[in-house]
Formats: structure tokens, sequence, C-alpha cells
């Protein structure tokens, strides 16, 4: 073959021509059939050479996002979720394991009567510390909402520093509870929680401080490390008002089945805020 | 020249994309299943940041589902139009940080993200694509090799690319040529 023909191929291929180069060499593919054959050739190198590269996978958030946007780009059309076949659960056990940051999400209030919110518990050995953050707008559905828990939540798990609460620097376990109110899920994240100690669980809790009222919000999961985000979810029940919202984590009888009220030692947060 | 596997699944992802541009989101989906890892794999390997190559590939996917009407078969295949796209958005990207990666050579760190990157069966076929390329690349004259990393990975022009290899213009076309068609010959042979 030609090996002009080749280079301009090969060039088009990589996107390395000018506007106007590349217009004609569009023009020229309707009918030049060596040049059609080149640039298949220079396409199939290319091809090769990014499947060859070592492979990574996006998290699964990022079909989620991409979703969204389309959906404010279409929204005549019929919403279907893009995974809808992926069980909510596996999505946010993907997202604890993922370690790509998701957009960061504005958190200026905005002008208007009612301001859609997330609330945030930062929870160390000694403390729970409560902070309220507004959104933007209001998600207009279930899985808008979702997906800006789940961001916000990796958010300040890539860069703890910028969380709105003070942890103390002690020795214990640190982390933060994000907490949508709407949906009443949430994530959980640890960091140098120590282990349970033998046939003790760690139980998360929700806890209304007005009332004292309090209810189970899962638990833990047991692993070798120290650290980690996690999805949860509580039963719908009597609406707590933000302000009043609290979450700390306890060391619970693992032979006592889910205790309904919490009697083991705090381990992490305090149940006053 | 396509042999008729491949040409069929260019025909296949042609008609997706047909689908797409009709507003047809099973297309898009199955789209996205088939082009997210390798577009995001090579998003990687330009911007070099997970974060940012998230929210790029995100980018380059709402581009693919405004723009599938458009797309023209006669012109390019789809998933080199849809690396045409990625590629134009990282380097977008990185020309208004002011950053370019100089050197072609990818982090360690990210190659050993890559070994925890799906499940145990794709991470072991990804490494044997990894190595297969290496030992590729291995083939390949040095400075074809350099040139056309920089064309493919740096977002650099063909004039950039003779600046910085100190070069003539023409040379540099020749050395991208060589090494592009002269790379998959190599990985034709090692894959056979």
């Amino acid at each position: 073959m030609n090996s002009q023909i080749e280079e301009l191929a090969c060039l088009y291929v990589l996107d390395q021509l000018g506007e106007a180069e590349r217009a004609s060499v569009e023009v020229r593919l309707t009918h030049d059939a060596e040049l059609a054959t080149a640039v298949r050739a220079a396409e199939s190198a290319l091809e090769d050479q990014v499947l060859a590269l070592p492979r990574h996978e996006p998290s699964p958030v990022v079909s989620m996002r991409i979703e969204a946007e389309i959906e404010k780009l279409s929204p005549s059309e019929t919403r279907a979720s893009l995974f809808s076949t992926i069980a909510r659960w596996g999505i946010a056990a993907a997202i604890a394991a993922s370690v790509g940051t998701l957009a960061y999400l504005n958190l200026n209030p905005s002008k208007g009567s009612y301001q859609p919110h997330m609330v945030l518990v930062g929870l160390d050995s000694a403390n729970s510390t409560l902070a309220d953050l507004p959104m933007v707008q209001e998600p207009k559905d279930a899985d808008a909402s979702f997906i800006q828990l789940a961001s916000l939540a990796q958010h300040y798990w890539k860069k703890p520093e910028e969380l709105p609460v003070k942890l103390a620097p002690s020795g214990g376990g640190s982390g933060y509870a994000l907490f949508d109110e709407a949906s009443n899920q949430g994530y959980i994240a640890i960091r140098r929680l120590p282990a349970p100690e033998d046939g003790q669980r760690y139980h998360l809790w929700l806890l209304d401080t007005a009332t004292g009222n309090v209810r189970e919000a899962g638990i833990l999961p047991a692993a070798d490390s120290s650290r980690g985000l996690y999805f949860f979810s509580v039963e719908p029940g009597v609406p707590i008002r933000s302000d009043r919202l609290n979450f700390f984590v306890t060391a619970e009888d693992g032979s006592q089945g889910v205790p309904a009220q919490p009697r083991g030692k705090v381990v992490l947060g305090d149940r006053r805020i | 020249m396509a042999n008729a596997p491949e040409s069929n699944k260019v025909n296949e992802e042609a008609d997706l994309l047909a689908r797409v541009g009709a507003g047809d989101r099973d297309a898009f989906r199955e789209i996205y299943t088939r082009y997210s890892s390798p577009l995001f794999s090579l998003g990687i390997r330009l911007v070099g940041n997970f974060g940012e190559c998230e929210e790029l590939l995100q980018d380059t996917f709402v581009k693919i589902w405004r723009n599938a009407a458009s797309f023209d078969s006669r012109k390019s295949r789809p998933f080199t139009w849809a690396v045409t796209i990625l590629r134009r958005t990282c380097i977008d990207h990185l020309r208004k940080r002011r950053i370019r990666p100089i050197s072609a050579a990818l982090p360690e760190d990210l190659l050993a993200e890559s070994s925890v990157a799906g499940n145990g069966r794709r991470a072991a076929e990804a490494h044997e694509d990894s190595e297969r390329l290496k030992g590729a690349l291995a083939g390949v004259a040095p400075n074809q090799r350099e040139a056309l990393e920089l064309a493919l990975f740096s977002g650099m022009t063909q004039s950039e690319i003779a600046q910085r290899l100190e070069q003539p213009v023409g040379t540099i076309k020749s050395w991208i040529r060589r090494g592009l068609l002269g790379l998959r010959s190599t990985l034709n042979e090692t894959a056979s």
C-alpha cells in the first residue's frame, strides 16, 4: 500500500489532522477505497493498542451519574434505570470497595424556602458532632438522591480533611455517618476502629436526641481491616428532625441476636450530642 | 483488513450506535458495557488520575449519547469514534489545567491498581494484555514508539512532537505510521 496513504490514515485515526484536512479525508473516505482500507487498518491498530492497555474499571456510580445526566437531556423519555437489574445493595458494596473519586457536590445553600439537605454526624471515640449539609437542589427521584448520597460519602472518604466536623485526634477509632432522612439511607465510614472482641459485633444505632428513641441501623461487617465505608438503611419509623439525629456504634454480645436497645459499650460516637 | 468476526462486531456496534442515536437506552447500556472499561483504561493512561478520569468518562458517554445520531460508519469504526471523543475530552481537560504528561510511562501505582480492578479472571486477562503490549512495544523501534506514544497519549500535535523529538514533521509522520502499523503486526504475531 502507498505509504503516504497509510500515513494520512494513521494521522486521521490518531486525530492528528487539522479540521480542514480531517474534513477532506472524511469526504475522500466515501469514494476512495484505498484510503478507506488504510483507515480500517490504522483503526484496528489503534484499537489493539487501547485494548492491550492495563485494564481499569470505573466505579458503578459512574454509570448512574451518566444516566442522571442523560435524563436531564431527554426529560420526555421514560425513565429506566441504567442498571436496574443490579441490586442497590450490590451497588453500595461496590462503591465501598472503590477507590475512585466522585464528583464534588457544591454544598453552598441555595435561595428558597425549602433547602434539601443531608445530615453528617462525625464520630470519634468520645463524641458525636452533627453537621447539616445543604444541597444545591432537591434530587428529582430516589436514584438521584442515592447518587448524591453515595457521591458525598465517597468524597469525604477520599478527602476526610474536608469533613465539616472536627474529629478528636485520639488513639481510638473515628469516622462519620452520612444520612439522608428522606430515603432513610446512609453511609458510615470508619477508620482505625479496633476489631471487635471475640463474640462481639459492632452495631450502628440511630438516636432521636429529644426523645431518646433508638433504632438499630445495622451491624458493621466484621473484617480484618479497621477501616471501611459501608452503606446502611434504617427501617422507616417516626420521622426524626434532622437537628435531633445522632449515630453511635456499640459493641454488643453476638450470641444474643440483634438487641432492641443498645446494651454494650459505646465504641464510636456518643449517645449524647 | 478486518476478519469476519471483527467485521461482525463492528457492524453490530454501528447498529447499536444507530439505536442510541434514536434514543434507545438499552443500546446505550450495551455500548457502556462494551466500552466503559477500555475507555476508562485509556483515560487513566491520558490523565493519570482515577477521580478525574471518572468525570471525563462520564462526559464522554454523555457526548456519545448526544452525538450518536451523527455517527457515520464510513468515516470511522464505532470504537475508534468513541476513543476519539474520549481523547479529545481528556486532552481538553489537560490543556485547561495546563498539565500535560511529559513521560508516556505508566505510573507504577496505576499498574498495581489494575491488578485489583474487576474480578480475578478479568484482572488476569488484563494482565496478559498488558504483558502482550509490553512485549509488542519492545519490538517497535524506540523512536517510532516514542512518536506514537506522544501522538496517542500526550495530546501533542505533530509539530509539537517534532519539536520535542527534534526531528522534521515529515519524519515524525513516518515514525507514527511505522509505530502504529508495526505495533499491530507485532501484536498479531504474539497473539497467533
